[in-house]
């Protein structure tokens, strides 16, 4: 039968065609090698871009996290510590609290243990050179370990109190102090010759840094903790996330789903997209004349912040949100449709689970942009030195990358290890966002 | 619209392969029409050496219908045809079955051609020799209408079996006097009746072939229908109009 | 009359496709009986627009109870669009104007009592590529009665996703996994758990887009065999791109061309013996 005719037997010869095709295979290849080549080298190059900026900031920022102690041999003698007799009593039995004792002479009791440890020392300059071994934070961990224990008052404690920053770096760095000269550091040789005989004597101690992660900020920077910024920075960024997530999801669904298609819907799309080009300063500008100005609300506070992130981040969600909406395969939508749902049920029963990931990824890129924002908290006054750890969100606060941005305009040459540490919490910060919204996704995407 | 477009199919393939197979039937067709020529032929002439090769062709007929049947069944399996291309198929599988049938016939006549022997005095041969034409231009008839989807043609052909039946029983009473008549031919007489049946069947066969043919055309079976009814149906309107 | 006689044409420039407008001139009524004794649904003189361009044009089509209507026709004809007015799928559809008369049961289904929601319960409808829920295949099947409230405690549910998953022919596959995702069954068993899905609804009329096209052919069987037993319960109609699943599970075929029903018949006529020649052109495959 003729179908079977019609099979015609394959040439010999290659045809010409094939030949050109050979001919033009290793130019091919060639190009196909080259390209992944240049990937290869552009991913290299980011890579080592991103490695030198975190060995950068690791190798300046660890020293933070750790603090350098002395070793005092404190009398803690009333008249020392300047209290009156009946008063020590009173607290001891315990008839007066504790905190009588707070404006004790704490500086001087420590003042004290520094002379008897150089009793060699003498003369004004010298005198405040050696008190400035210690740091003069030292005074309020004493006074705060004899407040918690009254009854240490009159006895003579050995006790490990916080250096001075510029010594604590030297035996932080374990520089060899009997060789002043090879050190670079703003202290004087009998300073140093000092801390050489404190180091000798095993009187130095090198811990982790609690006091990094438990204080607001400060001007000395062996006290200057991250606490209060961060604290602030997750008031904000809870503000910004329950005020941005709910209004932009449904901003999303309504614009996606329910929204004719006209020329207002056109507009308000031109809009949300034109917005998210908005550098942020304006909209911190923004939220100075409408918040604070005109709604009184308080300056430097997480709410007025959180409000201002809020709208900067509200068209990163909306727009990946609309794309995630969009992404879900109209078929779902008709299957809905199909058996008789209503609109509203076929987008929270189907469309929205499916596009969950998409819309949680969205948010998490917007909170890690407001999480990284600077310019406009500092129009609404969120770069105040903020020492107290904010308690709500209308108490003042500053954020992380305002407390790096201060921090590495401090003089101290301690605040430049601060100014890493902090950006290795703002970093860490986000690593933890992101793990969350990725458990968040998979939690999701495990429904399918 | 009573036309087959054979060749308007989007497959060339499938096109060719109708195309051979209507030609093949058309070519069967044609060899059985002179078969029949031939056996009547050398029954009338009493040319044993024609009835000896009509008898001996007859294997070709039978190959071109084992040969279509093959290639119909072909169609069947690998195209799905439907409608009129169904139609079609079904058609050349029954018209092909009647063509061997007639082959048969014809090979019969050659056989007996030889059997009667060369011509003699007070043959009674020469009285089927109206039959035979009648048969023959059925037969001729009949393909034609086949081979033009000529429904027209088809049913006045098939129309014409009466007169066939009708010669063939004024036929059957002559033979039957003449056996009465002269007893010792009784043998010759009786192969010459024979003759006289397998002429009849192949009128009925031609009959079926037009019947087929309007089944092709029409998509209607007029299988036992009565005559009248048939051409009521067919005839009467000129150009069918009921094609949209 | 004589073509048939003309020698073998030479195969290139075989025939000339006939250009649409004399296409269209041919057909100035469907051809066949679009009506039926007792119908389920009904349609009259349908007219749908998508915009400014009209996809359907005068249709008139019944659909009885228990039977399958198949429509065939080639790709944009207007099937689909056809099918899924019957129960107003095109709403979603902004510029997609339905005019004529379209009943379900002599209720308008265009009308103002009959909400869209309620009609799509009794006309359910099974889509082209099997699009089960990100959701267990329990879930799946019990999403329709859990919406409408169809059963009143979980014993009820229970008994209705079983019942329906029996009916879809898909029970013994799945029983030992219904909590396993829909999505994770195979193309054909996924038909079927929509299929599942859409008589779990109790529905009245069952609409399928093109069910097989994306299923090899032993899901095909299958959901044609599902198809044959479910026209018991059920008035059927399936929109189908393969004449030969027409011709297996249709009662009737209706034939569309660019927008117009040409032909509507009980399907061993039209698969047979076609009365207009825009189907017999079709169903033979030549040029469409």
């Amino acid at each position: 039968m003729s179908v079977e005719s019609s099979h015609t037997a394959a040439p010999a010869q290659p045809s010409p065609a094939t030949a050109h095709v050979k001919a033009g295979l290793a130019r091919r290849y060639a190009a196909e090698k080259r390209f992944r080549l240049y990937g290869i080298i552009a991913i290299g190059a980011s890579l080592a871009f991103l490695a030198m900026l975190l060995i950068s900031i690791v190798s300046k920022g660890l020293p933070a996290f750790s603090q350098t102690f002395i070793q005092l041999d404190v009398p803690l003698d009333i008249d020392t510590l300047d209290i009156d007799a009946e008063t020590a009593e009173a607290v001891q039995e315990g008839s007066l609290p504790a905190s009588e004792l707070r404006r004790a002479n704490y500086n001087g009791a420590i003042r004290e243990a520094l002379r008897e440890r150089f009793p060699d020392v003498s003369g004004r300059s010298d005198r405040r050179a050696l008190y400035k071994l210690v740091s003069t934070g030292a005074q309020y961990d004493l006074a705060r370990i004899v407040m918690d224990d009254p009854s240490l008052l009159g006895q003579r404690q050995t006790l490990w109190l916080p250096t001075d920053d510029e010594i604590g770096a030297l035996v932080k760095r374990g520089a060899d102090l009997t060789q002043a000269d090879t050190l670079s550091t703003r202290l004087d040789d009998k300073s140093i010759a000092w801390a050489a005989d404190l180091d000798a004597n095993n009187e130095f101690d090198v811990r982790f840094n609690t006091t990094f992660f438990k204080n607001g900020d400060s001007r000395e920077p062996e006290l200057a903790g991250i606490r209060a910024a961060l604290v602030g920075s997750a008031y904000t960024l809870l503000i910004t996330f329950l005020l941005s997530f709910p209004v932009a999801v449904a901003s999303a669904i309504y614009l996606e789903e329910f929204a004719p298609q006209n020329r207002w819907t056109d507009l308000v799309e031109v809009n949300i997209n034109n917005l998210a080009a908005v550098p942020s300063i304006v909209f911190g500008l923004l939220g100075l004349a409408v918040f604070i100005n005109f709604f009184h609300l308080p300056r430097s506070a997480p709410v007025v912040g959180g409000i201002v992130l809020s709208l900067m981040t509200l068209p990163t969600i909306i727009i990946s949100s609309r794309a995630a909406l969009k992404s879900v395969p109209p078929s779902i939508r008709e299957a809905a449709r199909g058996l008789g749902a209503s609109e509203l049920q076929v987008v929270f029963h189907h469309v929205l689970p499916l596009a969950m990931p998409g819309i949680l990824t969205g948010t998490i890129i917007g909170l890690a942009q407001a999480l990284g924002e600077t310019a406009p908290l500092l129009m609404i006054g969120m770069v105040a030195f903020i020492v107290d750890i904010p308690q709500g969100i209308t108490d003042s606060a500053t954020v992380l990358p305002v407390q790096v941005y201060l921090w590495a305009d401090s003089p101290e040459r301690a605040f430049t290890e601060k100014t890493s540490a902090a950006i290795m919490v703002l970093l860490a910060f986000l690593i933890v966002m992101n793990a969350v919204a990725v458990m968040l996704r998979k939690r999701f995407e495990r429904r399918w | 619209m009573d036309k087959l477009h054979l060749d308007q199919h989007i497959s060339q393939q499938f096109n060719l392969e109708l195309e051979e197979i209507r030609n093949k039937v058309l070519s069967m067709g044609g060899l059985v029409e002179q078969q029949v020529a031939n056996g009547l032929t050398a029954l009338l002439e009493g040319d044993g050496d024609l009835g000896q090769t009509v008898s001996q062709s007859d294997y070709q007929v039978n190959a071109l219908e084992v040969e279509i049947d093959e290639e119909c069944t072909q169609v069947l399996a690998r195209r799905q045809p439907a409608a009129s291309d169904l139609r079609l198929i079904v058609t050349v599988i029954k018209v092909i079955t009647d063509l061997e049938r007639i082959g048969d016939e014809a090979e019969k006549l050659g056989r007996f051609s030889v059997e009667l022997g060369g011509p003699d005095t007070g043959d009674y041969r020469k009285e089927l020799r109206h039959l035979g034409e009648l048969v023959k231009t059925m037969l001729r008839d009949a393909l034609d209408a086949f081979a033009r989807m000529d429904v027209n043609a088809a049913i006045q052909v098939a129309s014409r079996d009466d007169d066939v039946n009708r010669e063939y029983g004024s036929l059957e009473r002559l033979l039957g006097t003449h056996l009465v008549e002269d007893p010792r031919q009784v043998s010759k007489l009786f192969k010459i009746t024979w003759c006289a049946r397998a002429l009849e069947r192949i009128g009925d066969h031609s009959v079926n072939i037009c019947e087929y043919v309007v089944y092709l055309v029409k998509g209607r079976d007029i299988r036992h229908t009565s005559f009248d009814q048939i051409k009521n149906e067919f005839l009467q309107s000129p150009e069918p109009g009921d094609k949209a | 009359m004589n073509d048939i006689l003309s020698p073998p044409v030479s195969r290139a420039g075989l025939h000339e496709e006939p250009t649409a407008n004399t296409v269209l001139q041919e057909i100035k009524a469907t051809v066949g009986t679009a009506t039926v004794e007792n119908p389920k649904m009904q349609a009259r003189n349908v007219d749908v627009h998508y915009g400014e361009k009209q996809a359907i044009f005068d249709v008139s089509l019944d659909i009885g109870n228990n039977e399958v209507v198949a429509m065939i026709g080639p790709s944009g004809c207007g099937k689909s669009t056809f099918l899924r007015c019957l129960n107003r799928m095109n709403d979603s559809i902004p510029s997609c104007r339905v005019s004529g008369e379209m009943s379900l049961d002599g209720e308008d289904l265009y009308g103002p009592d009959l909400d869209p929601v309620l009609l799509r319960a009794r006309v359910g409808m099974v889509f082209q590529k099997p699009n089960p829920f990100a959701k267990s295949i329990y879930d799946n099947v019990a999403y329709g009665p859990r919406i409408h409230g169809l059963a009143g405690n979980r014993g009820e549910l229970d008994e209705i996703v079983t019942e329906s998953l029996k009916r879809a022919g898909l029970f013994d596959e799945v029983k030992d996994r219904l909590d396993a995702p829909g999505t994770g069954l195979s193309g054909g068993q996924q038909q079927r758990l929509c299929i599942a899905r859409t008589i779990a609804v109790s529905p009245e009329v069952i609409l399928m887009d093109e069910p097989c096209s994306a299923l090899d052919p032993i899901a095909t069987a299958r959901i044609e065999e599902l198809i044959d037993e479910l026209r018991q319960n059920y008035a059927i109609a399936i929109v189908t791109h393969s004449m030969q699943q027409a011709a297996r599970v249709s009662q009737r075929t209706a034939y569309f061309h660019l927008g117009k029903l040409v032909e509507v018949n009980d399907t061993n006529s039209v698969f047979t013996n076609p009365q207009h020649e825009l189907t017999e052109n079709y169903i033979t495959g030549r040029f469409g």
